[in-house]
């Protein structure tokens, strides 16, 4: 397919689109070529959130939580590389991203995930990888750094609803980190998945799931603070329930697939946990899966980073500069195997992947076109 | 005078000189001076023309293991100081060969592989006092036998398991699976501080790059041993032609060779940790991929300690203990333990009827199902040390192995690591107990660089911008 007949089809989307939500809401997206990760990130970002009507008026003396991408075990990589040039956010953007909601006026900033199979600090899984939260804390004042597999310092969890009609579960719960938050961003890879096609940030949030609670290894009643594994059981699988003393999958048993079960939680998830600014690292990273336990990724460098308002819309963005049609149904890549998260988080009525309705500022989709599939 | 120490370490110094003397004494004496066998820096030399010797110009080897030689080589050898040593393999001629060799005015033999009792002692009788060096299977070994130097032709070639589709493997600890000697060399060199040699040659039919042959040293040499540097014939060949790029390899090696060689205190320095690990050197710890290379993966400072040389002072700044093969203590040894415990002490035995696996014949790796025994005894060090610093921890070194040395009166610490993916690692963070406020970076690429020290959980902390094949960190007072 040439760039030309590729955007055509784009601009037919809706022949081929699953029914969407029309008055999904739409915002704009950012798009800013970064070849490498020794540019100026920090100045990129800048203009990014200049161009999205500026960070003030979204952080100015808010709590900012900002829910990092650090999927699988830090040991883990991409022919010896470091996980932040294959699979992890890099921690220059982590850095620059801190820099700028200091300087925009933020009173805390908190970087967190559920790092894999830890209950410990955040810290030291970012000092596996390579990162110096050192570094990162000294972008600017009131950075924090927090680990949401488990209850952490907090005595209970915080219980997120999903409004309207749930698609997995009624609700959800996080560690309270999620919900002492004004700001909610998630800062994501822009890379294939195994399980859900593209994960960005949508997708990035299924990593808010404490395994505590959601992990193979949950209690029965009550969470396990110490987990020792991944969310396949509960998550991925439904071959289990999540501890009891939280909400109970809706339809148990009815439906084992992942390619069904991950996107319907991360839409869940998207409607419930709003995510209010997304970045998405597209300098360095890799294609045909989210890490190195999938066979055949490969390292890319498309060489951008994507900045938007609404998940939905920015990830509609990130998907098309993927080579993909953000609207495809199951069946057509990068869906081919599972349902299209975008698609479900809009009927949740998140936001809109018509791409015709988001306006994008900065470089175009076509200058920054990266095929992941070529 | 007579009593005074300086007098004894006087006489001590001629009385050494003597028997070096004696040692050497059919060598020729009107060269360079000849090292002594603990400065030995071991090759296996491929070339039989004087010519080759050009190749050890800034380079610190100085003893080659010969298996061709000619009169030529052999003199220019003798006149640059090099010890020259003849390989000498099992079979019938093997102390015609001995004495071909003493009669060629090589230095002395090496006895490579597992010689029956009785030629093995006519080759030594036949040598008199020309050193002979036996490099035996792992399971011969004379472990503390006063030799000047042990050594073994069997080792495992170091480097990242990588799996299909050039992922690496996560072995049994789930770590990345490294594949190394080092477990089998702390093991044995806490037996005794006899230098040791690994004389394993590089594996056949594989493309061998320099990273590799890097690997290979540093492995040896950070935990105290010396790789009997070995090339495959392509090297060799490019060598022998002065091909540029083969050079440049050749350069590395020596490069990081003298790196190790600079700093001898570091082969005699202690192993440190406050896990110890009670295992019987002549059974496991002969084997590789057993206990200590599982918990090296995970960068836990481990103390290895012989069962037979297992006392309370051994034990001391130990606070968890790790005994491998409960069965086979004494009792004695048994209420050494307990008093450990008794102490505060946490101690972890082997499960009941496990048996430290022997090495036999050519195999020096565990089987599947001894792997599988003992991946679970690791999975209980492993939650027993937790996040908990037992000396140094580290971070961002999965696909590195590390040696933590303290020197006999504590002053000071080094923190080899060694790397084994074909990319250097950038931002490596050491955290370690101890009021070490000096830190220093050293590399075999010539670097000597002061580190910012700062405070960290449970005590301090310094970051390493790179590390490419190796680094040691020095900590002092």
């Amino acid at each position: 397919m040439t760039r030309r007949e590729w955007l055509a089809m784009i601009g037919a989307a809706p022949l081929v689109r699953a029914a969407g939500t029309p008055d999904a809401p739409a915002a704009p997206v950012s798009i800013a070529r970064c070849a490498t990760y020794d540019e100026d990130i920090t100045a990129k970002l800048g203009t990014m959130f200049d161009q999205l009507g500026g960070l003030e008026k979204l952080v100015r003396n808010k709590t900012v939580t900002i829910k990092l991408n650090m999927t699988g075990a830090p040991s883990n990589r991409v022919r010896g590389l470091a996980p932040a040039l294959t699979h992890y956010t890099h921690p220059k953007l982590v850095g620059a991203a801190a820099y700028h909601f200091g300087r925009a006026g933020a009173k805390r900033i908190r970087f967190v995930e559920s790092p894999w199979a830890w209950a410990g600090p955040l810290e030291e899984v970012m000092l596996d990888s390579g990162w110096n939260p050192r570094t990162i804390a000294s972008a600017a004042s009131g950075v924090e750094f927090g680990n949401t597999n488990v209850r952490g310092a907090y005595k209970t969890y915080a219980r997120f609803t999903v409004p309207g009609q749930a698609y997995m579960y009624p609700a959800y719960d996080l560690n309270r980190a999620f919900e002492e938050t004004d700001v909610f961003v998630s800062m994501a890879k822009l890379k294939n998945h195994d399980t859900c096609g593209v994960t960005l940030s949508l997708k990035n949030c299924f990593g808010n799931l404490p395994a505590s609670v959601y992990g193979d290894d949950s209690g029965v009643n009550e969470p396990n603070e110490k987990p020792n594994s991944g969310r396949l059981a509960v998550g991925h699988n439904g071959r289990r329930q999540p501890s009891k003393s939280a909400p109970q999958e809706l339809h148990f048993g009815q439906n084992h697939d992942p390619g069904y079960r991950v996107p319907h939680i991360v839409a869940d998830l998207a409607a419930a946990r709003p995510i209010h600014l997304q970045i998405i690292d597209g300098v360095e990273s890799i294609a045909g899966g989210e890490g190195p336990w999938v066979s055949n990724v490969r390292v890319v460098k498309p060489g951008v980073l994507i900045a938007g308002l609404n998940p939905v819309c920015t990830d509609a963005v990130a998907t098309a500069v993927m080579g993909y049609n953000p609207r495809a149904l199951r069946g057509s890549a990068p869906f081919k195997k599972c349902d299209n998260t975008l698609v479900l988080a809009e009927g949740h009525g998140v936001g809109t992947t018509d791409l015709k309705r988001i306006e994008v500022r900065g470089a175009t989709i076509q200058q920054v076109l990266y095929r992941y599939d070529s | 005078m007579r009593n005074s120490p300086c007098y004894a370490t006087l006489l001590d110094m001629w009385m050494r000189a003597v028997c070096w003397v004696a040692v050497l004494g059919v060598a020729p004496l009107w060269g360079a001076p000849a090292p002594s066998p603990s400065d030995w820096v071991p090759a296996r030399w491929q070339w039989n023309d004087a010519k080759s010797l050009e190749l050890l110009a800034d380079n610190p080897i100085n003893c080659l293991l010969l298996k061709n030689y000619s009169a030529e080589l052999v003199s220019a050898a003798a006149a640059r100081g090099l010890v020259t040593l003849a390989v000498v393999t099992p079979g019938s001629d093997a102390l015609a060969v001995t004495r071909k060799a003493l009669a060629a005015k090589l230095t002395g033999v090496v006895l490579e592989g597992d010689f029956p009792a009785d030629i093995a002692a006519a080759i030594r009788e036949a040598a008199g006092s020309a050193p002979v060096i036996e490099l035996t299977s792992r399971s011969h070994m004379k472990l503390g036998s006063g030799a000047a130097i042990i050594g073994t032709y069997q080792g495992v070639w170091p480097g990242v398991v990588v799996q299909q589709a050039g992922h690496a493997k996560s072995g049994p600890t789930g770590s990345v699976w490294i594949d190394t000697n080092t477990g089998f060399i702390r093991a044995v060199r806490a037996w005794g501080d006899t230098p040791l040699w690994l004389a394993n040659e590089p594996p056949a039919h594989t493309v061998i790059t320099s990273q590799r042959y890097l690997q290979v040293i540093a492995d040896a040499q950070a935990s105290g041993a010396r790789w009997v540097i070995s090339l495959d014939s392509d090297l060799a060949a490019k060598l022998a032609k002065r091909d540029a790029d083969a050079i440049r390899d050749w350069q590395r090696i020596g490069q990081l060779t003298a790196h190790f060689e600079r700093h001898p205190e570091w082969r005699h320095m202690n192993e440190y940790g406050k896990l110890a690990l009670v295992q019987d050197p002549a059974k496991g710890g002969l084997l590789s991929g057993g206990i200590l290379d599982m918990i090296a993966v995970k960068h836990t400072p481990v103390r290895p300690i012989p069962r037979e040389h297992l006392t309370a002072q051994s034990l001391q700044g130990a606070t968890m203990a790790v005994n491998v093969d409960a069965e086979a203590l004494t009792p004695e040894q048994k209420e050494i333990l307990r008093n450990f415990t008794r102490g505060g002490g946490m101690l972890m035995t082997g499960p009941p009827g496990w048996k430290d696996p022997t090495p036999k014949g050519e195999k020096i790796t565990l089987d599947p199902p001894e792997l599988e025994r003992l991946n679970d005894i690791w999975k209980d060090v492993n939650s027993m040390v937790g996040r908990r610093n037992l000396g140094v921890r580290l971070f961002n070194v999965s696909s590195m192995l590390s040696n933590v040395l303290v020197s006999a009166d504590g002053k000071s610490e080094v923190v080899h690591l060694v790397n084994y993916s074909d990319y250097p690692v950038e931002n490596v963070t050491l955290h370690y107990l101890g009021d070490y406020k000096h830190a220093t970076l050293i590399t075999p690429e010539g670097v000597e660089k002061v580190l910012e020290v700062y405070r960290a959980d449970e005590g301090w902390g310094v970051d390493v911008d790179k590390v490419s094949v190796c680094a040691t960190i020095r900590l002092e007072l």
